[in-house]
């Protein structure tokens, strides 16, 4: 009994084969033109460059930005961004910061906001948030409260703001109401003058495309893998580039 | 001393087979784009091999000790834990000044600095002092270099636990149940390097996974208990691993993605591997179980000499874990200058393996007097997990 069942496993096999060993370049990494405008025009950071020649980023947020489970540690997006703005922006000194922690949220990062920009005074904060907010359904009320608080005290201290949006991927697509998450960011950003990436529909787009979980999704449902970090951190590159060459 | 009939004698082949087996996936699923890994278990559950191997370093590790310990005294027995642990340790630096270097050789010999920065970026180059002292601690674990640290932490603490388990295993797996529990209740983990890194493989979790092997290992015989639900356990394992087959294949196929019902997947997601999720845990529990049920210990197709090189790898494990983390960068490495062809993934996977294999040869060769004249009798090391 147990040797017929080998037929029906190679056929399995078989069956399964043609869609495996996700490539790691970067043809697969898109998204919609409309998608990288992050609705700012970053005046700090272009202010920054233009009079010292330098660019400070300070990427605050959990453990998307830590690069958590990815095989290594330079495919986490902040990484991804320094060797992109390297690239695009000759003789400027660049600098990333990756503040990220594992597990922690809108509170936690607006309460630690203050030592890491008085640490290091950037021209520029990503702020990635809203992922453990919404696997964790924390009060839409208290999320909102917290991150405008953020908002508002950062933008005080003079630095432009991105906002990364949520992660798309099973654990935050089974969440009941991740999309009101997603609206309280985008109007924070709008009425905080920050820019809004807006990962979500990003990634949505991928899946969307007939992109599997698996190309861009750790087993865990939760996390990004290689691919997918590596490709956020080339398109939010690409969309902070975009503002600070456009009007 | 003789308070339990303890630890059957005899070597369960399977344990090395299987062990043999996990170290192969686990050398297979490091290389990052592998159509090889499509026959691993990851791919079908939410477990993987990294639960089989530290499963199974619990159970040799009540084989291997626990009759030192009733014959020569606690004292003894430690003390040979503890020289294990060094060799662990002293394999695990080993491991990681060659990871470092081979990174280092091949950005220099191929003129790929891209390679370095990606070295400085795990954390070497920004502080390189701090970095090696943390590694010395073992709390700067690049890459994938997270599971020997984790057995080292394990089986430091094993000596303590170790009386305990032969008397009491079930109040041994309580405490156990409970600290994992409570480590994911509060969100427990030990210090990492750099700051705000927590241990990929929480030890304070994946204990659990260790010491339902010693107390296993210890209740032995006694789990025949068992067999009188036999059928319900396992059909209810079955459909468990069915389960969870389907969804580990809708992170691959959008179609079944689309039929899970939302309720499901809120249920389940995420599935934590730091703190090894409850669903991975009874993944792997519902395996050994089939395992078991399936495979009996005498089972002839066991010596089959097609599983020849699978038992030797087993046998040697630490060697062979070692080797294959290490070829698992070199692979990868291949593997991108190749431009991920089909071929080179298979090529680099096929040849790994073998050199794993050559290598178990070698060191049981070694280990069976290759070596005439050092005199070290195989008896004790033979069991050693």
């Amino acid at each position: 009994m147990r040797f017929s069942a080998w037929p029906w496993l190679a056929a399995l096999l078989a069956l399964l084969l043609p869609a495996s060993a996700f490539p790691q370049s970067m043809t697969l990494c898109r998204a919609k033109p409309e998608l990288l405008e992050l609705g700012n025009s970053l005046p700090a950071a272009r202010k920054a460059i233009a009079e010292r020649k330098q660019l400070r980023v300070i990427a605050l947020g959990s453990s998307s930005t830590s690069g958590y489970g990815v095989s290594n540690p330079a495919y986490a997006y902040p990484a991804q961004l320094k060797m992109g703005l390297d690239k695009a922006l000759p003789g400027v000194d660049v600098e990333v910061l990756n503040r990220g922690i594992g597990g922690q949220d809108v509170e936690e990062m607006a309460a630690r906001m203050q030592a890491e920009m008085k640490e290091n005074p950037a021209s520029l904060v990503v702020w990635q948030t809203g992922t453990n907010a919404a696997i964790r359904q924390m009060p839409i009320e208290k999320f909102t409260r917290w991150l405008r608080n953020g908002l508002a005290f950062g933008k005080s201290l003079g630095a432009d703001f991105v906002l990364m949006n949520l992660q798309y991927v099973p654990a935050v697509v089974a969440a009941p109401d991740k999309e009101a998450y997603e609206k309280v960011m985008a109007a924070a950003a709008k009425e905080y003058d920050a820019g809004l990436f807006r990962r979500f529909d990003i990634m949505r787009g991928w899946y969307k495309d007939g992109m599997p979980y698996a190309q861009f999704v750790q087993l865990d449902g939760l996390h990004l893998n290689d691919f997918g970090q590596k490709c956020i951190g080339k398109l939010l590159t690409r969309s902070i580039l975009n503002s600070l060459n456009g009007p | 001393m003789a308070a339990h009939p303890v630890i059957a004698s005899g070597r369960d082949i399977r344990l090395d087979l299987f062990r043999g087996l996990a170290l192969w996936f686990i050398f297979v699923d490091h290389i990052p784009t592998n159509v090889v890994s499509w026959f691993t278990v990851r791919n079908y559950g939410f477990s993987d091999a990294t639960e089989v191997f530290v499963f199974i370093s619990g159970y040799t590790a009540v084989i291997a000790y626990a009759r030192m310990m009733q014959r020569e005294g606690w004292i003894r027995a430690a003390a040979r834990v503890y020289r294990r642990v060094w060799q662990l340790y002293v394999a695990h630096i080993l491991l990681f000044m060659a990871f470092a270097a081979q990174i280092i050789w091949v950005s220099i010999a191929r003129d790929m600095p891209s390679l370095i920065d990606e070295m400085e970026l795990m954390g070497l180059g920004e502080n390189p002092y701090r970095a090696i002292l943390a590694a010395a601690l073992l709390q700067f674990r690049p890459v994938n270099l997270d599971v020997l640290p984790l057995y080292i932490v394990l089986l430091a603490a094993f000596p303590f636990v170790l009386p305990a388990v032969i008397r009491w295993p079930f109040v041994v797996i309580g405490v156990s149940l409970t600290l994992y529990a409570a480590t994911c209740h509060f969100n427990w983990n030990l210090p990492a390097y750099p700051e705000g890194k927590v241990w990929y493989f929480n030890p304070l979790a994946w204990q659990v996974v260790f010491y339902v092997g010693t107390a296993c290992a210890v209740l032995g015989p006694q789990l025949a208990w068992l067999d009188r639900f036999r059928w319900p356990l396992s059909v209810l394992a079955g459909l468990y691993l069915l389960f969870a087959a389907f969804i580990a294949l809708s992170w691959h196929y959008n179609s079944l993605q689309e039929i899970t019902p939302a309720w499901v997947a809120r249920q389940i997601y995420p599935i934590d591997k730091t703190n090894i999720d409850i669903l991975r845990f009874l993944h792997f529990l519902a395996l050994a179980w089939l395992v078991r049920v399936l495979v009996p210990a005498q089972a002839a197709f066991l010596r089959w000499p097609v599983f020849h090189p699978l038992r030797r790898c087993g046998e040697q494990s630490l060697l062979i874990f070692c080797i294959g983390t290490f070829l698992a960068l070199s692979a990868q490495i291949v593997v991108s200058y190749f431009e991920e062809s089909l071929l080179s993934q298979i090529v680099v996977s096929v040849a790994g393996i073998l050199v794993m294999c050559a290598a178990a040869y070698v060191a049981t060769w070694f280990k069976s007097g290759g070596s005439a004249g050092s005199g070290r009798t195989p008896s004790a090391a033979e069991a050693v997990p």
